[in-house]
């Protein structure tokens, strides 16, 4: 039971408030946040070092939006994603949002090297200005995801770049943010 | 003995606790995509620290008061519409409650127009009155619990419900959706 006043306002606008309740999640919004969790304790415990740790987390299921796959393939090549069309994503202006990145791969890749380079007006939050943010990290073998929370400082958008390098080999992946 | 699985030793520790956590995801950041990031956020916090939570005998009350550092930390300079259920919670089949049921098109605009002018009240006060009011009044939480969650004295709780309903009551008197001498109708 609430702690409240005797005052019958109070009750009146606590039974008004009462009504006013949240939607339940995405159906299957739960046991996919476990399951980002667990990935991203497996891979703390595997990560031998990381510059920047925590971005990468497995996904289970795809649910949120602003989110890009692309497959990394058995092997990197040093040749952009094979898709045709670019994959786009839209972000307001001055309001910060996560675009998920996901990396499907089909073998682990351990300290490997990822850049992402950003349009002018977009800036990822945490590095202010920079139009390039770089850091070692490793992929499992299976879906991996990057949540980039992006804000959009100009109205421009442009071309975001993911650069990843492993041993010798390297590939980049794109996508258009477009700002509205 | 050995210990049980990761999934099985989180899920037992946290589940219990998520649709109070979901909640409160809610109000903090007023919108599903803001409050699904940062109850995603806070689970991969808490897997990480599993075995610290499995100590704990309230581990319900640590999550609520993690959540409520990552929303300050992270989320409060960027948030831009927050403890409102605007967009996404008035959408049909949502399971919003009100509107559950209800075939009644009049009616039903009646109530959107009362839901929307709740919204349009509960954006006039600051953030922390909205927070204790809502937390308190519209979700069940304790004082006691609030204190524990902001970091705050019980008084500094206490004076914020108390501050919170005069102005949320003032405000709605002024924009005319109560009387000015009469309690709250439906």
């Amino acid at each position: 039971m609430q702690e409240r006043d005797d005052n019958p306002q109070d009750e009146q606008l606590g039974r008004r408030l009462s009504a006013y309740q949240p939607p339940p999640p995405a159906r299957g919004f739960y046991e996919s946040a476990v399951q980002r969790a667990l990935v991203a304790r497996q891979q703390k415990k595997d990560r031998r070092r990381h510059l920047l740790g925590g971005l990468f987390g497995g996904l289970g299921v795809a649910a949120a939006a602003g989110l890009v796959a692309f497959l990394v393939g058995p092997m990197i090549a040093g040749v952009d994603d094979d898709s045709s069309e670019l994959p786009e994503v839209t972000i307001a202006l001055a309001e910060a949002q996560t675009v998920r990145l996901v990396f499907s791969s089909t073998e682990a890749l351990v300290d490997a090297t990822l850049t992402v380079s950003l349009p002018p007006g977009v800036e990822l939050q945490g590095f202010p200005g920079q139009r390039e943010v770089s850091w070692e990290t490793s992929l499992a073998a299976g879906q991996n995801v990057l949540p980039l929370r992006l804000l959009a400082v100009g109205p421009t958008g442009g071309e975001l770049l993911a650069h990843l390098e492993h041993d010798s080999r390297d590939k980049s992946f794109s996508l258009r943010i477009s700002v509205t | 003995m050995a210990k049980a699985p990761d999934n099985e030793r989180f899920t037992r520790v946290v589940q219990p606790h998520f649709d109070r956590l979901y909640g409160l995801a809610w109000r903090l950041s007023g919108q599903q995509a803001s409050a699904e990031d940062l109850f995603q956020e806070l689970m991969i916090k808490a897997c990480l620290k599993l075995d610290e939570l499995e100590q704990l005998d309230e581990p319900g009350a640590w999550l609520a008061r993690v959540m409520y550092n990552l929303f300050v930390d992270e989320h409060r300079r960027f948030a831009r519409q927050r403890l409102l259920l605007v967009g996404e919670g008035r959408l049909p089949g949502d399971g919003l409650a009100g509107f559950a049921g209800e075939d009644d098109p009049v009616r039903n605009a009646e109530r959107d127009e009362e839901t929307a002018e709740l919204e349009r009240a509960l954006e006039k006060l600051g953030e922390e009155h909205r927070i204790v009011l809502l937390l308190h009044d519209a979700d069940g939480y304790k004082l006691k619990e609030i204190q524990e969650l902001m970091g705050v004295p019980i008084g500094t709780v206490k004076s914020r419900l108390h501050r919170a309903r005069a102005r949320f009551q003032e405000i709605l008197v002024q924009r005319g959706t109560i009387p000015a001498t009469q309690p709250c109708k439906r």
